[in-house]
C-alpha cells in the first residue's frame, strides 16, 4: 500500500514539475507577436530563438533616408563594418530570458538614433501592453516605453 | 624622475605581461562548413523575414587526431560566408541579407556577423561582407550557435516556404 502511494506520489510530481515547466514555456511565449511602440513610427516583431527572444523592426513609419532617398541603414552603429545594415529587419532587442517573476530580462534594447544599447526588462501589463524598460547600470537609471501589441499583421509602407 | 618613469612603466607593462604569459596566444584553425540549409517558414509578406539554422560545432570533431582534452575555443572571427538562394527565389526578390550569431547562453549575446546591403539581382550567389572585429568565441564556445538569416524579400510569397544555403569559413583559435 506503501509503495503504491510513494508511486503515486513519485507520478504526481512528475507530472506536475513537467506541467509547471511546459506553463512557464508556453507563459513566456506570450511575448511573440508584432508590437508597436508608444511613439507609432516603427513595428517590433518578437520571436523566438532557441530558448531567448528577439524584437526586429518589421515597419517603419519612413522607411527612406531623406539625406540619401534610399532605405534607412543603421548609420549610427559603432561597429564601422555595420553601418550599412539595412534599418528594417534590424533586431533591436536580443537575448531576452523569461524569468519566473513574469518578466523577460537579461535582454538589450538598441537605440538606432545613437547607436546606443541599453540594459532592457520587459513587463506585460496585459496581454496587449509592454512596459518596456531600458536603463543603464541600474533599473532606477532608466526610461519606460509602453508598447501595444497589433492584433493583425503591419499595414505594408 | 626617471626613477618615476620606470615605477610607472612598470606597473603598466608587469600586468600586461602577466596576462599575457598566462594566457597564451592559442592556435588558429581554419574551420569551413558548407550547404546549410535555412528555411523562412511561409507564407512570406514583402519586408524582412528570418530564417534560423542550429549548427553543433564539435572542437573534437574538428581538430581530430590534433585534439586534446581540455581543449577549447578561445575565440572565433567569421571569415567569409556566401549565401545561394534555393531553387524557388532568386535574388531579384531579396532587397538584403543579413546573418547573426546567437547562443541560449543568457551571459551571450546575439551578433550580427555578416551583410549584403543591397543584393546583386543577377548573380546566383552572394558573399557576405563580414564585421571582421566580431568575436564569436563566447557564441561558439558553447558547443550549440544560431545562424540566423534575415532576409528582406521585395515581394510576397503565399505558396510556401523559401530557402537558403549557406557556405561559412572561420578562425577559431583553439587553446589547452
Amino acid at each position: 500500500m506503501l509503495r503504491k502511494l510513494s508511486l503515486w506520489a513519485a507520478s504526481a510530481l512528475i507530472a506536475f514539475t513537467s506541467l509547471n515547466f511546459e506553463l512557464q514555456e508556453s507563459t513566456g511565449d506570450q511575448l511573440i507577436g508584432v508590437w508597436e511602440p508608444s511613439n507609432g513610427r516603427s513595428r517590433i516583431k518578437i520571436d523566438k530563438i532557441g530558448t531567448k527572444y528577439y524584437g526586429r523592426v518589421v515597419w517603419l513609419i519612413e522607411p527612406i533616408d531623406p539625406e540619401t532617398n534610399l532605405p534607412k541603414v543603421d548609420k549610427n552603429n559603432p561597429d564601422a563594418a555595420l553601418k550599412n545594415v539595412p534599418l528594417k529587419g534590424y533586431r533591436m532587442l536580443k537575448d531576452f530570458v523569461y524569468q519566473t517573476d513574469g518578466t523577460w530580462s537579461e535582454g538589450t534594447i538598441y537605440d538606432p538614433l545613437n547607436g546606443s544599447t541599453y540594459n532592457c526588462i520587459i513587463k506585460m501589463k496585459d496581454k496587449n501592453t509592454l512596459d518596456i524598460r531600458g536603463y543603464i547600470g541600474i533599473q532606477a537609471l532608466g526610461r519606460t516605453d509602453v508598447w501595444k501589441r497589433l492584433a493583425t499583421a503591419p499595414a505594408k509602407k | 624622475m626617471i626613477k618615476n618613469i620606470l615605477r610607472i612603466a612598470g606597473t603598466m607593462v608587469l600586468p600586461a605581461l602577466l596576462i599575457w604569459g598566462c594566457s597564451g596566444s592559442g592556435t588558429v584553425h581554419e574551420y569551413a562548413v558548407n550547404d546549410l540549409n535555412v528555411t523562412l517558414e511561409g507564407p512570406l509578406f514583402e519586408g524582412p523575414n528570418q530564417g534560423q539554422y542550429s549548427l553543433e560545432i564539435d572542437l573534437k570533431s574538428i581538430l581530430g587526431d590534433a585534439y586534446q582534452e581540455g581543449m577549447l575555443i578561445s575565440d572565433a572571427r567569421l571569415t567569409s560566408a556566401t549565401v545561394t538562394p534555393g531553387d524557388s527565389l532568386d535574388f531579384a526578390m531579396v532587397r538584403s541579407l543579413v546573418l547573426s550569431f546567437a547562443s541560449d547562453d543568457a551571459e551571450v549575446a546575439m551578433q550580427e556577423v555578416a551583410f549584403k546591403n543591397p543584393l546583386p539581382a543577377e548573380s546566383s550567389s552572394v558573399a557576405l561582407e563580414v564585421a571582421p572585429d566580431a568575436e564569436l568565441g563566447s557564441l561558439v564556445s558553447g558547443g550549440t550557435v544560431y545562424l540566423v538569416l534575415d532576409a528582406d524579400l521585395a515581394e510576397d510569397f503565399y505558396d510556401g516556404n523559401r530557402s537558403f544555403k549557406i557556405n561559412l569559413t572561420m578562425d577559431l583559435t583553439v587553446k589547452s
